[in-house]
């Protein structure tokens, strides 16, 4: 008896994603909305347009940017930290990195809005714009003088997913056996050389986990894309131009969703959707992850 | 670090009065030593005794664990590597290492070989025969040469150290050092590095750290025991197994202490 009730608890995450997935797919009434996947979305129209397309390119358009900054600033701070640092400047600088994963998103969301958008909507995006005019995408923009839009989301979700890339990379790249540095060093290479021929292979897959993992991060960040990217249903025409996310959808949407027919079941199927990915994205790294330690511990 | 001349009497490696320290505490104590061209010396002595520090002072290892600090001058070619402005990195391009486990990299077998000509920028055509030579030198050619491509992570462990010794080979150094190569190594693995080992050292300077006196009397031509950090002795294999004159020496060889 005694057994059967320990056995609950453990059960408890299972039944929440259970739960939420049905849910959602009760919430949704499966309703199968005309052109769903396609461009239009205006629910005040008549008929209403349910087209999710803009979310969802939205979401990829300003996650993917900022996981692959991530990626190479977090590929930096842990070769810095792993190799050319001295210990003590490590010891110091490390812990930073944690903290940055303890800001709550809406602190990144104002910051962004009174800080980093006015810079970029008065100073950086126009000068890039200038500069860079030649380039599809860079020239004839529509500018915000707020600085919402893609550059300012991709900026604040980079930061977003920093803490857990860097965290992972690092630790991938502390696990380098010390043997293989040496050996590397022993046939006369310099420790970037080492780092990028040896280190860096050896530890691709934690590298890779930290990115599906950080993408899953800023995929599904919500508060501070949503104060940012502008909140417009339409596909950018330029890199600086606003666009909407799933996730941001969602949350701008949800007091509506009690008053207008059909909004509430798009919600939940664009949220399922928002899940489905993310759950898949986590699934991959975590996988990753756990192939990586087998293989240490069986020492590779 | 240029090439001056070998020294007049043809020694390539020589060590002059090496002390090492570490945290105040002295893990070598005036240590000199002579390596002649195509030789293989056995470093032996109890753990601890400093032998594996020893010869990582000889292409400079050492002072990659912080807090070392060494004395003395190791003449390689007749120039101190120790001297005002040698660049550690092309010391090690000239002297070669290998580890007590094996070490490949996480790359194909011929990539492994090609590493250290990889990072000179060795021509294409230079790079395929320096690796296929030094597979040949190290005794693994005949079992991987038609698969080149394999990730070397897919070979043996005694495979593994040989084409750690062939890596070491491929850039042509005149001195090969071994820590103990094959303490990770079951007995047949160990044969074969062995036979390698004694077939190198018709050709280069080798010196070997080892723990195990019966490999030190089957593979070198000579032998240095240390203890404590100190050069007890040193000379010709035969003599100095058979005949130490020390009775420190003495002791060791016949297992009365290890």
């Amino acid at each position: 008896m005694v057994r059967f009730f320990s056995y609950l608890p453990a059960l408890v995450p299972a039944a929440i994603v259970v739960a939420i997935v049905i849910e959602l797919l009760k919430a949704s009434n499966l309703t199968a909305f005309p052109g769903f996947f396609g461009s239009n979305w205006d629910y005040t129209a008549s008929p209403p347009q349910w087209g999710i397309g803009v979310f969802v390119v939205g979401s990829f358009l300003t996650a993917l940017p900022a996981i692959i900054l991530a990626i190479l600033i977090g590929l930096g701070i842990g070769i810095a930290s792993t190799t050319y640092l001295p210990k003590l400047a490590t010891r110091f600088l490390d812990p930073f990195v944690d903290l940055l994963a303890g800001i709550p998103s809406v602190v990144y969301g104002i910051w962004g809005f009174v800080v980093v958008g006015p810079y970029l909507g008065l100073t950086l995006n126009p000068w890039v714009a200038q500069h860079l005019g030649f380039l599809p995408g860079f020239s004839g923009a529509r500018i915000l003088q707020t600085g919402q839009g893609l550059p300012l989301a991709v900026i604040l979700l980079t930061l977003m997913a920093l803490p857990i890339t860097t965290l992972l990379i690092r630790d991938a790249l502390h696990s380098v056996p010390k043997d293989l540095w040496e050996s590397g060093l022993a046939l006369g290479a310099t420790r970037w050389e080492v780092m990028r021929r040896v280190a860096i292979p050896y530890s691709h897959r934690g590298i890779l986990s930290a990115g599906f993992l950080g993408f899953g991060r800023a995929f599904g960040e919500t508060v501070a894309v949503a104060m940012v990217i502008g909140s417009v249903a339409s596909f950018p025409t330029s890199v600086f131009d606003t666009t909407d996310t799933m996730s941001a959808i969602i949350f701008q949407n949800s007091d509506a969703a009690l008053v207008t027919p059909g909004l509430l079941e798009a919600l939940a199927e664009i949220a399922l959707l928002l899940l489905a990915i993310s759950l898949i994205v986590n699934i991959l790294g975590r996988r990753l992850i756990s192939s990586l330690l087998t293989e240490q511990i069986s020492g590779l | 670090m240029s090439s001056p001349a070998p020294a007049a009497d043809g020694t390539v490696l020589s060590v002059q009065h090496l002390s090492v320290v570490a945290k105040e505490k002295k893990i070598l104590s005036d240590v000199s030593l002579e390596f002649p061209p195509r030789s293989l010396t056995a470093v032996v002595g109890p753990s601890g005794c400093g032998k594996t520090t020893f010869v990582r002072t000889l292409n400079r290892m050492s002072e990659l664990t912080p807090g070392i600090r060494v004395e003395g001058s190791v003449l390689y070619l007749g120039q101190d590597i120790y001297g005002r402005g040698v660049n550690p990195v092309l010391v090690r391009r000239r002297i070669g290492m290998v580890f007590q486990r094996p070490t490949v990299f996480p790359m194909s077998i011929f990539e492994n070989a090609a590493f250290g000509l990889r990072i000179v920028h060795e021509a294409e055509d230079a790079v395929d025969s320096a690796v296929t030579e030094a597979l040949q030198r190290s005794g693994l050619w005949d079992e991987v040469k038609d698969d080149l491509d394999r990730s070397a992570l897919s070979l043996s462990g005694g495979q593994q150290q040989r084409l750690c010794i062939a890596r070491a080979l491929a850039v042509r150094p005149k001195v090969l050092l071994l820590d103990e190569p094959t303490s990770a190594l079951d007995p047949a693995a160990t044969q074969r590095v062995e036979a390698t080992m004694e077939r190198l050292s018709e050709e280069i300077v080798m010196v070997l750290v080892t723990h195990n006196v019966g490999q030190a009397a089957r593979v070198s031509d000579r032998v240095a025991f240390l203890h404590s950090g100190h050069l007890v002795e040193v000379g010709p294999t035969d003599d100095i197994l058979e005949r130490p004159k020390d009775p420190l020496t003495q002791q060791f060889i016949t297992g009365r202490f290890g």
